[in-house]
């Protein structure tokens, strides 16, 4: 019997990170410069020796498809492994998901086939380390019907979170969606328990609960509907604090709720000592990179003020900075920063290119936007407005595809 | 209002034995002799409970009930087979109950009477 299948939820609309979304789901958004969204849960998965995966996609699935396909397709079928991604299947139901719990339940078809002991639930869109092996432990060891992975978040931000009370030994008592004054966890009155989307459940019990969920009106979601049912019925469910594979004073686990979000924790990465490390070689994050050649800067002609020069920022392979200047950024492969240009505190993604001249600030660009010369975003807020969309914290977002013109003064 | 019942079931003889002796306790009852029949009979009507067979020619009652169940959510049904290897399939762990085929319908009897609260 197969000890622990493995399911990632990878097919939610991501509409707060939109236009990011706009053409890809929201796991196969970038990240860092080389990396996608769903990298991080893939490789949790695989540093934690989980070698049996189900992906459930639906939305915008193209581009997390391809990833998949030549970044995460060496587990070896022979011996059991695989990463396979489930679109719908209209099997028996006429529609897309309701929600989570709805996204296993017309896969059931899936549990009866592999008839795994337990089934291991995690979201395609957070980003931490964990491993998933020390949470099985917790959650055999209590013998609970499920165990939900718990990150420690400070109350005042919990309120927009499931939170969850426990007793001393980690039961859960009370789940809480968005509470206004959350429940402090045992021992540490500044912090509260709150959901990963992470969930270990025994099969035979998930299944049962997934059939009462899909007769019952309901949002058919794990914490607004099944967790918060089970905990009132006074079932086995217990909270697992999770450990830490990042090892830095405080425990990183974000869920990319938003642009400014996604933005705050990209700029993360170019800090002197990141929260967020990704330079770990105990704990790699494995991602799918082209053969493209080493990032390269040119021009050093420092009396002409022509200098490509780069601080405090990543980038990845096939970008030049050719003359231009880039600080507290960070550049997606094959972006090209030209002479004379200013990048300061932006995300570009893939193909970006950079006129001369032009000066960026603040901003997320995405796939193939060419800047023409002399382009100002981040500068002019009610101008940005006119075209982009601007977030509550201020960042422009300009989508792929779009055509700038030169400013005709 | 008598409860009206729709049994599917392939086998002639277990049909007659059904429609006499649920309609001899007062029942309304249909007969359907394949999943493909159930499922007309669904778009068109409506009843207090279904039961089915598993294997039938053509599609099996499992898949019958997920098709309903998809329709219906709470449309009452009980699994009525001669195999019990389908107990532990989670494909029929939707039905309301899973009954072991008997030509003694006492048992069948009393769950159609617990799952419509009496009659």
């Amino acid at each position: 019997m197969l000890p622990t299948l493995t399911i990632i939820m990878a097919g939610g609309r991501g509409e707060r990170l939109y236009p990011l979304t706009r053409d890809r789901a929201k796991p196969a958004v970038r990240f860092g410069g080389i990396y996608r969204i769903i990298d991080f849960t893939l490789s949790n998965c695989l540093n934690s020796g989980i070698r049996q995966i189900y992906l459930l996609t639906q939305y915008n699935s193209v581009s997390l498809e391809r990833h998949l396909k030549l970044g995460w397709n060496f587990f070896n079928r022979e011996l059991g492994e695989f990463i396979e991604s489930i679109p719908p299947q209209y099997r028996t139901e006429d529609r897309w998901y309701a929600g989570t719990a709805d996204s296993i339940f017309q896969n059931i078809n899936l549990l009866e086939q592999m008839r795994p002991k337990r089934v291991l639930i995690l979201s395609g869109d957070h980003i931490y380390k964990m491993d998933y092996q020390d949470l099985i432990a917790f959650h055999i060891e209590t013998k609970a019907q499920v165990t939900v992975g718990a990150a420690e978040v400070p109350r005042h931000q919990a309120s927009q979170m499931g939170v969850m009370e426990v007793d001393a030994k980690y039961r859960v008592k009370h789940f809480l969606e968005k509470p206004s004054d959350p429940p402090p966890m045992p021992g540490n009155s500044k912090v509260s328990l709150v959901s990963m989307g992470v969930y270990i459940f025994e099969t035979e019990k998930l299944v049962r609960e997934l059939i009462l969920d899909s007769k019952a009106n309901s949002e058919h979601d794990f914490g607004k509907n099944i967790l918060p049912d089970m905990i009132a019925r006074k079932e086995n469910v217990y909270a697992y604090p999770f450990k830490d594979k990042n090892r830095k004073k405080a425990k990183y686990w974000r869920d990319i709720g938003s642009l400014d979000s996604y933005w705050e924790t990209n700029m993360d990465l170019v800090s002197v000592n990141p929260e967020f490390n990704l330079y770990d070689a105990e704990w790699p994050t494995h991602t799918y990179q082209g053969q493209y050649p080493p990032a390269k800067t040119v021009f050093a002609n420092e009396k002409e003020g022509r200098v490509g020069q780069v601080l405090d920022s990543l980038i990845s392979g096939g970008c030049v900075v050719s003359g231009g200047r880039l600080e507290r950024s960070i550049l997606a492969p094959r972006v090209r920063i030209n002479s004379y240009a200013r990048v300061q505190e932006s995300i570009l993604m893939e193909d970006v290119n950079v006129g001369r001249y032009a000066k960026i600030r603040r901003a997320v660009i995405d796939k193939g936007v060419i800047i023409p010369a002399g382009f100002e975003i981040g500068y002019d807020q009610e101008e940005d407005a006119k075209k982009f969309s601007i977030t509550p914290g201020g960042i422009t977002v300009v989508p792929s595809g779009i055509l700038l013109e030169k400013p005709s003064k | 209002m008598k409860k009206k019942l729709l049994f599917a079931d392939d086998e002639p003889n277990l049909r007659i034995l059904y429609k006499t002796e649920f309609e001899s306790d007062g029942y309304e009852v249909e007969m359907a002799v394949d999943a493909g029949e159930v499922l007309e009979k669904v778009e068109k009507n409506t009843y207090d409970l279904i039961v089915l067979d598993i294997m039938m020619p053509g599609m099996n009652g499992i898949e019958a009930m997920e098709k309903i169940l998809s329709k219906d959510k709470k449309q009452l049904v009980i699994l009525n087979t001669a195999y019990t290897v389908y107990k532990d399939n989670f494909m029929t762990w939707a039905a309301d109950a899973y009954i072991i085929k008997s030509s003694d319908l006492t048992e069948l009897k009393e769950k159609v009477k617990e799952l419509l609260g009496g009659n």
